[in-house]
This record gives C-alpha cells, sequence and structure tokens, in this order.
C-alpha cells in the first residue's frame, strides 16, 4: 500500500455542511493535523471529497477530535449524488488528543467519497486530516 | 465569521406561554394569541440570531412541543438531541414552577451525557397583581441548574428579546469555548 497524493489526484472538498470561515473544509486534506475543519452545530454533518477521476482506495485515515460515529458512502459518477453505502465506524473518545482511525475501504473505486458524522461525543467535532491509502 | 446551528427545545407545564413566546419570537414581537390553543404535537420555528459585535449568528432551530400530560410521552420521539433548552413557566402558578425540576429530568436522557446550555423563563410578568414565585427563588434555583433566569411577558412584548439572545449567545461561547480547546490538542 502507498500514501495517495490527495492534490496530486485533483482531489477536493465539494461539499461540507458547516462552515466557519477560520476553519474551512479546504483543511481537511492539507496534510496538516494542526489545521482544521470545525461543525457547528447540531447532527448530522458531511463532506464529500471528489477526486479528478475514479481512484481506488484501500484505506483512508481520518484525524479528528470526538467524533462518535463516521459512515462512509461513495459514486462513481461526475456528479456528488446517489451515492452507496461503503463502510460505517464507531469512533473511540480520546481527552486532549486526537482520534486518529483507519478505516478499510476494501480497494473500492470512487469518484465521490462521503464523510457523514452521524454523532459526536460533544455538539462540535472537527476534522484535521484525511489520507489514503491504495 | 460563522453561522451555528442549534436545536432549542423549548419546554414547560400546559398553558405558561411556550407557543406565544415562540411566535413572538418568530414574528419579532407581532404576533400574540390571546386565546388559548393547546399544542398537541410539536411545532418546529427557525429564528436567526446576530451575535452583537461579532459577525458570526446563530440559527435556532426552535421546537415547540406540548407541556399537557397526555401528549408529552407521543412527543418526546421529536424532541431529538437539543442543543439548547429553554424551559419555562407561568409566574402566576406556583406549579408550573415546581414542575421544572420534573422536566429537567426529563430531558436528561435526551442529552447525551453533555452539557446543554439554556434559560429558565418565569412568563406572564404582566399579571403582576397574581405573581405566586419570586424572583429570587427562581433565580437561586435556575442557577442550580446552570440555566441564565429571565422574566418575560409575551402578551406585552416585554423582554421576549432578552431570551432570544440569551440562548444564542450561552451557543455562541460554548462554540467558542470547544474551539479554543481544539486548539491546544497535541496530536493522536
Ligand atoms: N397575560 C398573559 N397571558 C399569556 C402570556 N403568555 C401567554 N399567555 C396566554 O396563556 C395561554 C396559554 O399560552 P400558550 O402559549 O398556548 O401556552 P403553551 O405553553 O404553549 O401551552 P401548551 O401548548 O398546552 O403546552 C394563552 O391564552 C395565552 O394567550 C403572557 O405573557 N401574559
Ligand atoms: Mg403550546
Amino acid at each position: 500500500m502507498t500514501d495517495l497524493s490527495l492534490s496530486s489526484l485533483g482531489a477536493k472538498v465539494v461539499l461540507a455542511t458547516s462552515s466557519d470561515e477560520n476553519h474551512p473544509a479546504e483543511n481537511i486534506i492539507d496534510r496538516n493535523t494542526k489545521t482544521y475543519w470545525m461543525t457547528t452545530g447540531m447532527f448530522p454533518q458531511e463532506f464529500i471529497i471528489r477526486f479528478s477521476e475514479p481512484t481506488q482506495i484501500a484505506t483512508v485515515t481520518l484525524d479528528s477530535y470526538n467524533v462518535k460515529h463516521m459512515k462512509i458512502e461513495k459514486n462513481t459518477s461526475q456528479s456528488a449524488t446517489q451515492f452507496e453505502f461503503v463502510t460505517e465506524k464507531e469512533f473511540e473518545s480520546t481527552e486532549g488528543h486526537l482520534q486518529s482511525n483507519a478505516i478499510s475501504l476494501n480497494g473500492c473505486s470512487a469518484t465521490h467519497l462521503r464523510f457523514i458524522i452521524t454523532s459526536g461525543y460533544d455538539h462540535f467535532v472537527s476534522v484535521h486530516n484525511v489520507s489514503m491509502k491504495n | 465569521m460563522v453561522k451555528l446551528r442549534a436545536r432549542c427545545l423549548l419546554l414547560g407545564d400546559a398553558a405558561v406561554g411556550k407557543s406565544a413566546l415562540s411566535h413572538i419570537f418568530y414574528s419579532d414581537g407581532t404576533l400574540f394569541q390571546k386565546n388559548y390553543s393547546m399544542t398537541t404535537g410539536v411545532e418546529l420555528l427557525m429564528k436567526c440570531v446576530n451575535i452583537p459585535e461579532t459577525t458570526d449568528s446563530v440559527e435556532l432551530y426552535i421546537i415547540d412541543t406540548a407541556g399537557k400530560e397526555t401528549f408529552v410521552e407521543a412527543c418526546k420521539k421529536m424532541w431529538g438531541e437539543p442543543s439548547l433548552l429553554c424551559l419555562v413557566f407561568d409566574l402566576t402558578s406556583e406549579q408550573s414552577f415546581a414542575n421544572c425540576s420534573r422536566w429537567m429530568e426529563r430531558v436528561q436522557p435526551h442529552c447525551r451525557g453533555l452539557h446543554v446550555p439554556g434559560v429558565l423563563v418565569g412568563n406572564k410578568s404582566d399579571l403582576s397583581a397574581r405573581r405566586e414565585v419570586q424572583a429570587s427563588v427562581a433565580s437561586e434555583w435556575a442557577q442550580s441548574q446552570g440555566l441564565d433566569y429571565h422574566e418575560t411577558s409575551a402578551k406585552e412584548l416585554e423582554n421576549c428579546d432578552a431570551v432570544l439572545l440569551s440562548l444564542a449567545r450561552a451557543f455562541h461561547s460554548l462554540y467558542q469555548e470547544r474551539r479554543e480547546a481544539v486548539q491546544n490538542l497535541s496530536p493522536g
């Protein structure tokens, strides 16, 4: 397995349900865990990453804080609609340091990945980095 | 600039004025209904509140639910997971104040162990001759529950804005606190 370079794959965050202009969703894929996207109240919350072409993904690793349950969906179409379920995971609570969770996507191919945070350990959660391996 | 979103649950006994208050929040103080029309289900209203001296705002999704015992069980399913509480009693009814602790207990299982900020509202302050609950007593109890205390008259449009602002501010400061905490996290 090798690390995928999200920037050279043309990956972009094309949708995020919360916005704090000081903590934009682009922070999710900037390879820096010091910068983050923060949700601004209520659940579910989601963000969608688009690749410029279908990309095979073995695992995705999420660095986050206070996320309780994450659901991942994908599609292989050009538009961010009609997603199919891939997997879901309950994250453990960590106090004072980031959660880091590797999730297997079984080498599925996707042009969009949709990350749905269905619940949190607090009113607000943050996502610091998403990285992928193929 | 940040836009926060909060699910605000209106709770309290029947006829204390929850619907009257929520209509005033929604209409910026133009709609007071004199005739009592009991809420039997759940009504949702959205109100956006700006936080003074910032460019931030809070969208309050206000859930007005039935206070009447017969409907409470059925409504609970629609309470959801609140971000804010607005607990209302009638200043002319000692009983409605006494029942507030019961409402707090009832909502606890819906809070998932989280601290849910909010306000206690003593409504119908216009009926001063019939007052049964003293401000000092109500305010002390509110404090013990971590709630801010306000007295309002939905009828005279007294102080209703203060309640909205207090709710929005409570959620806004919680956000700032949490954001600060995230800033100081160490890597996983
Ligand atoms: N004098 C006076 N009457 C009020 C005030 N607020 C509400 N009322 C009256 O009290 C009655 C009940 O008000 P509602 O807002 O329907 O009460 P509620 O809490 O929604 O009651 P439920 O829906 O049964 O839970 C109505 O007749 C209102 O006109 C107030 O500030 N002063
Ligand atoms: Mg009502």
